[in-house]
């Protein structure tokens, strides 16, 4: 059985993804240290939050470098949605803030609209098995700033006044910028597919 | 394309569903958890909780309710509203199961709060409800805990052109509870001009919602006592609506 590390970092939906993540059959831990982290099989890091809050919260449970050492070793690692926009080199959410670096990008603002909250589809860019059953279907998205990171490490793209990048992904270490956890039977089977791809890579 | 939503609404008093009729009477439900797992099997996009009675009693959020809810391990996006005061209560309600947060009393009474509870969350987790209704003067705002219908506080403007909230809950509190009752005038006040609008309160057939979701600033339609008299009313409504501006009816047990 495969087992998910849910990374507390002092913010986000950790109750809606763990409880997601059972119902698919994996066994979840929660937790911010070494101890924990280490032994499971993919680390999780959920996100509901603006990005300074949730960096700084990373900072001071010395987060920032264990994940980035973890991605260096090419462990598995998921970002959800804010957790997805961590994992960028930097973030402009209320000034500038710099991300944990594993994927090269940066988050800026949406600027028309300010939001996009509802569901929305999702167009698969190149043949990567993330998303063999999942091109063009419906997820729900919250977020009001996207992850602008180079051609080589999209997966996915939305469509929201203009283009943005759903799904990203260097090596074994992957984001998504919906919430699959709460996207009824389309979102369980991608995060299904991501879990074990990323773990059998 | 972003869909527009069809959320289900359930008004929590006392910690038991009720069917509310103007948020004057009540008429007892059930278990709120278990109607909210019919929504999520039904497949509604969102689903929103109103505990109306925790602010008045000053009892904060219902963080009970929202632990059973999560329990569920329901996959759906749940929006919680009822007694959230301070940062901490809004950030306490994501962590335990909620994906976004439902302000009421203190986005009038305490702006500078809502601020706050925005810089960590992030405005797009932020709804604000604002309950209208119509005077001898027009359209005024109506505050459940005197009671009595009020001016616009001039301090909530700011949250609006700031961005401090993504979306604004209106609610024709008149109407709420009343079939095919919604007053439409009340989406095209002039404060709440250019805002993203969920519209609720006498909201149930299917024409009058096509006509709310082809306003511009609509971003959903709220529907809360009407989505529980029978099985399966989310897929039938939606079946009944448009394709193409919301998301198709989904059903759990085909695909499964």
């Amino acid at each position: 059985m495969i087992t998910v590390g849910i990374v507390d970092y002092g913010a986000g939906n950790h109750a809606s993804v763990t409880h997601a993540l059972r119902q698919l059959g994996y066994k979840v831990r929660f937790g911010c240290s070494a101890d924990v982290l280490d032994m499971v099989d993919v680390i999780v890091l959920p996100g509901v939050g603006a990005y300074p809050s949730a960096m700084e919260g990373m900072e001071s449970r010395g987060l920032v470098k264990y994940l980035r050492k973890q991605a260096a070793q090419n462990r598995p690692m998921l970002g959800i949605c804010l957790g997805m926009q961590l994992l960028a080199t930097e973030g402009y959410e209320l000034g500038h803030t710099p991300g944990l670096d594993i994927i090269p990008g940066k988050v800026t603002p949406l600027r028309s609209p300010r939001w996009h909250i509802g569901w929305n589809s999702i167009e698969h860019k190149g043949r990567d098995p993330l998303l063999v059953e999942s091109d063009r279907e419906i997820f729900y998205f919250n977020h009001s700033f996207i992850f602008d990171a180079p051609e080589d490490y999209v997966v996915a793209v939305s469509h929201h006044g203009l283009q943005f990048n759903s799904i990203v992904r260097r090596g074994k270490v992957a984001g998504v910028q919906f919430h699959p956890e709460k996207s009824q039977l389309a979102g369980n089977r991608m995060l299904k597919n991501i879990i074990e791809s990323l773990y059998y890579a | 394309m972003l869909k527009k939503r069809i959320v289900g609404v359930i008004t929590v008093k006392k910690g038991w569903a009720v069917q509310s009729i103007g948020y004057q009477r009540y008429l007892p439900l059930g278990r709120p958890e278990t109607i909210a797992e019919n929504l999520d099997r039904w497949g509604v996009d969102e689903i929103l909780i109103q505990s109306i009675d925790r602010s008045t009693a000053n009892q904060g959020p219902d963080y009970d309710l929202i632990y059973r809810l999560a329990s569920r391990g329901l996959n759906t996006p749940l929006v919680y509203g009822g007694g959230i005061k301070t940062r901490e209560h809004a950030t306490a309600v994501i962590s335990k199961g909620a994906d976004r947060i439902l302000v009421d009393a203190s986005f009038y009474d305490h702006p500078e709060e809502i601020r706050r509870m925005a810089s960590v969350l992030g405005a797009q987790a932020v709804i604000a409800s604002v309950p209208l209704l119509f005077t001898n003067s027009g359209i005024a705002l109506w505050d459940y805990r005197t009671q009595r219908s009020r001016g616009w506080p001039s301090a909530c403007a700011g949250l609006l052109t700031d961005s401090i909230v993504s979306e604004i809950l209106v609610i024709d509190k008149s109407h709420e509870g009343t079939p095919a009752s919604f007053d439409i005038s009340f989406l095209e006040t002039p404060f709440l001009r250019g805002s993203s609008l969920i519209a609720f309160g006498g909201i149930n057939k299917p024409c009058q919602i096509k006509d709310i979701l082809d306003m511009p600033d609509v971003t959903a339609v709220a529907i809360g006592n009407f989505l529980n008299y029978r099985e399966h009313a989310v897929q039938e409504l939606k079946h009944s609506l448009p394709k193409g501006s919301i998301r198709e009816p989904y059903y759990e047990l085909l695909h499964s």
